[in-house]
């Protein structure tokens, strides 16, 4: 087997002897710069990516954010087109979700997960760079719709035949986020498949399907892991609650993708080929792709949340001084909270007509889940209650997430009660409630989570007056931003609607609320800046400097490729916490040595692999658009998918031997402790 | 080939391999996968069980154009070929190279004659008059259908890569009676999901005097 052919140990990568992989190509281990980049497999470099790309792209939805409140703070305002507003706010809901908050989160997963349950990596980790690219390249292609928006509205196209042909000619997509039948989808009989919105619809199509196959892949994966990698005497119940949360995330991304996947491609196969699954005048039923979309985009929203939860869990707990309250009640709440989550979904439909027993049966569940998320609440205050507490920005911005989260799932119990909320579907109320579920809390634990782990990633220390002021800046901000919009939504003001008449009494607090947009607008690019600063040129700081209770903090900062030198054993829950003040320390395997540390080889082909859907994204919506030949395209994107997965099979996994320092110098203690 | 190679060394929490766990954890979303499409189709026929109007204007009902006998016979084709499957697998952990080879060349013959038989079948209810096009049956049926169909040839390539990697001398040992099992968990699921495809596509439309929608023709049609 290839891997028998180890060389001999090195002490860094770059003295490694060229190495062929079984097809005969040169691995490229011994990479360094953009190359090694482009081809890693180590877990916490693909986890900066992630992080990288999420940030980028927050800044995008940002933009959009503010392009549709500048529009909206004076009545009758004509700072964008209907049509465009339509395109930013479907760019700004599906960007924020799938390119910003999703990613940012797998960002964490992947830096995280390995190092908190003792492994060295993922368990498949070149599977793990296809996720990365896999969902580079899909949000490329979702993105990419806004240039061919701007040519066509520059001119670029007219001199085309096909353009002549279109006659809705959205090129980014206008649809909401979660693009509702028969408007995403056709009208006409026999295969005519006329189409209500242009080809953004079919950008988002293909975009969603390959972000979702890069958001399934990672998630086997990590389940995987976590299932299946744990470093000895770490238990289920002695997992840190952040690794708990990505197991429950994952669980319900592989469970509630399917879904929207199948409604995709029978959307697809409506727009594309003429099929008839939500077309109306065939007996299309739209109201099924709601079912569908929903039964998916609800687990969403805790896929979304979940994390966040997680990183709360590590950070109050740290700078309390104390260990989680009720750690086994958190841990079963959040599974609890997935649970239920897939049987909620038809509280997004309460307006659709379901009868009376499937509305009540659905208000009772929404209330139902409540339950948990406030035991996750008052487990939180138990934390704090009684703590030493010290202020840092990651805890100021955990304590926020408490208050603002909890705002957010008052009014989101109001949505559980039917009639009440039929009088708010559709209103500015549903835009302030999931603002402040996924801002005031989703964002804000995000942005915890990146200031508590930041001086272990670069082994740099933020800047922390002005983490402050951004932390003030977002929750000032955001208060102001989304508080009134309770008020607006109460009053009448419909969502998705692009301007709105003077003398209903909304004027004042839409200006209000666009006042608020800038200043989190500015809370939060001060944040990036701040945090983008400091893994360039921050000040060094030590490897624990927040005095962590993970293993991830027992770790030198930036954190060496093969983790742990000698793979740990643990003794109990908060096993660095222990190992420092308690009794029981970190034992340690007796690995290593000379022959060093077993780490996989880099390679091309999960990035050629991913390459395949940049061709099938492009070809999917020219199919739709009818360019001639444009069929090819996707079948050509798909060989592409096929040849580097096959590659990627005949490669072998290579891999190569490093040593590790503690061969030298180690201040490790190497008895084991108590069992 | 896995990506783990020092799984000897060290071996996993739960005992289960990784490649393992991760193709049961597949298995679980595709059946949400699955699940989808079949309900799609369950839901569309209750709505309209009348069938669907071909390009003559004629009102056409799904047991007219099912030849049920045909379809049974795939059936049993596929469930033998889970047979064969399964005595690959157990002859690769018994070391048996050649038996392998025989056993999963036989596998690869009967996933093609299923996916010949779905051609057939395509190729004759499209001359019937059921498109994707003209009704919502017709886009349910060949979606859902068309799905377990690639399915199944991506085992049928698979499994065809797997037979001529096997000549290389590198598909041996404790992973390679792995990497079979695996291909054989994928095969045994791509056909149970067939199973219940068949009973609730093609089997139920007989149940009844009318079908079991309500309307549609006696079952001894055509």
């Amino acid at each position: 087997m290839s891997h028998d052919s180890h060389h001999a140990p090195v002490a860094c990568k770059t003295e490694l002897a060229p190495e062929r992989s079984d097809l005969g190509l040169i691995r490229p281990d011994r990479a360094t710069g953009w190359i090694d980049w482009l081809t890693t497999v180590d877990h916490k470099k693909i986890g900066i990516l992630y992080g990288a790309f999420a940030m980028f792209y927050f800044l995008v939805g940002g933009v959009e954010a503010l392009a549709i409140r500048t529009q909206l703070a004076r009545p009758d305002n004509d700072f964008v087109t209907a049509r465009m507003y339509n395109q930013l706010f479907t760019m700004h809901g599906t960007t924020m979700i799938f390119l910003g908050v999703m990613p940012l989160s797998a960002a964490f997963f992947n830096f995280l997960v390995p190092l908190q349950i003792g492994a060295r990596d993922v368990a498949f980790p070149r599977l793990n760079a296809f996720s990365l690219w896999t969902f580079v390249f899909g949000a490329f292609v979702l993105n990419a719709s806004w240039f061919f928006e701007f040519a066509h509205l520059a001119g670029w196209f007219n001199s085309f035949e096909w353009h002549k042909a279109l006659v809705y000619t959205d090129f980014a997509p206008a649809n909401g986020w979660f693009s509702y039948a028969p408007l995403s989808g056709t009208f006409g009989q026999n295969g005519q498949a006329l189409r209500f919105t242009g080809v953004g619809t079919d950008f988002w199509i293909i975009g969603i399907q390959v972000l979702g196959i890069a958001s399934l892949a990672a998630s086997f994966n990590f389940i995987c892991t976590i299932i299946n990698m744990r470093a000895k005497g770490m238990t289920m119940m002695r997992l840190p609650v952040f690794t708990w949360m990505t197991l429950v995330t994952a669980v319900l991304i592989i469970l509630a993708f399917p879904a929207i996947t199948v409604a995709l491609i029978e959307l697809m196969f409506d727009r594309t080929f003429g099929a008839n699954f939500f077309n109306p005048s065939a007996g299309g039923q739209p109201v099924l792709w709601q079912h569908l979309f929903w039964i998916f985009g609800h687990p969403e929203v805790y896929i979304l949340v979940l994390p966040a939860m997680g990183i709360v869990s590590e950070v109050l707990p740290t700078f309390s001084g104390k260990s989680l309250f009720g750690y086994p009640i958190i841990v079963f709440s959040g599974a609890v909270i997935g649970f239920l989550g897939f049987a909620v979904w038809s509280h997004h439909m309460f307006t659709t007509g379901l009868g009376p027993v499937p509305t009540a049966a659905f208000s009772l569940l929404t209330m139902a889940i409540a339950v948990p998320t406030g035991v996750k609440i008052f487990n939180w205050l138990g934390t704090i209650w009684g703590g030493r507490i010290r202020f840092t920005p990651p805890m100021v911005l955990a304590l926020g997430f408490i208050w603002m989260f909890m705002c957010g799932g008052f009014s989101g119990v109001m949505h559980s009660a039917a009639p009440a909320d039929s009088q708010q579907q559709d209103s500015y109320f549903v835009i302030a409630h999931f603002h402040y579920v996924l801002l005031g809390g989703v964002l804000l634990g995000l942005m915890a989570g990146l200031y508590f782990w930041f001086p272990k990633i670069f082994g740099r220390m933020p800047n922390a007056p002005i983490a402050y002021i951004a932390s003030g800046l977002v929750i000032l901000g955001f208060n102001v931003a989304f508080g009134p919009m309770h008020y607006l939504g109460l009053a009448g003001q419909p969502r998705r609607t692009h301007t709105y008449h003077a003398g209903n009494g909304w004027e004042q607090w839409n200006y209000v609320a666009t006042i608020g947009a800038y200043i989190l607008g500015i809370g939060v690019a001060l944040a990036f800046v701040n945090l983008v600063w400091t893994a360039f040129r921050g000040k060094k700081c030590s490897n624990d400097p927040w005095d962590g209770r993970t293993l991830e903090w027992s770790l030198p900062s930036p954190v060496p490729e093969y983790n742990f030198a000698q793979a740990p054993i643990v003794a109990t829950r908060d096993a660095f916490f222990e190992d420092k003040h308690g009794s029981k320390r970190i034992g340690s395997e007796p690995d290593g040595g000379e022959a060093g540390v077993h780490m996989p080889s880099q390679s091309w082909m999960p990035l050629v692999a991913s390459a395949g859907f940049l061709f099938i994204g492009f070809g999917m919506p020219m199919m739709a658009m009818g360019i001639p030949h444009a069929g090819w395209m996707v079948i050509g994107g798909l060989g592409v998918l096929f040849l580097g997965i096959w590659l990627w099979a005949l490669e072998g996994p290579g891999g190569y031997m490093l040593k590790t320092p503690v061969n030298r110098d180690a201040p490790v203690p190497t008895e084991t402790a108590a069992h | 080939m896995s990506d783990t190679a020092a799984a000897h060394e060290a071996p996993t929490s739960t005992g289960i391999d990784h490649k393992k766990l991760i193709m049961w954890l597949f298995l679980a979303s595709d059946c949400m996968f699955f699940g989808t499409l079949i309900s799609t189709h369950l839901l569309y026929r209750k709505l309209f069980p009348a069938g669907f109007t071909d390009a003559e204007g004629h009102q056409r009902f799904i047991q007219n154009l099912f030849n049920i006998e045909l379809t049974s016979f795939s059936t049993f084709i596929l469930l033998m070929s889970s047979f064969l499957m399964a005595l690959a697998v157990s002859a690769m952990h018994k070391g048996q190279i050649k038996s392998f080879r025989r056993n999963v060349l036989g596998v690869i013959f009967f996933g093609v004659i299923f996916l010949g038989c779905q051609v057939y079948e395509f190729t004759h209810f499209y001359h019937e008059g059921l498109t994707i096009q003209n009704s919502v049956l017709g886009s349910t049926f060949y979606v859902l259908t068309g799905t377990h169909g690639t399915h199944v040839a991506i085992g049928v390539l698979w499994l065809i890569m797997m037979y001529f990697y096997s000549f290389t001398g590198k598909l041996g040992g404790h992973m390679g009676a792995l990497d079979v099992e695996i291909a054989g968990l994928y095969w045994h699921f791509v056909d149970i999901v067939w199973i219940i495809i068949f009973t609730a596509v093609y089997l139920v439309e007989y149940l009844g005097p009318n079908g079991i929608w309500g309307t549609g023709l006696p079952a001894v049609a055509k």
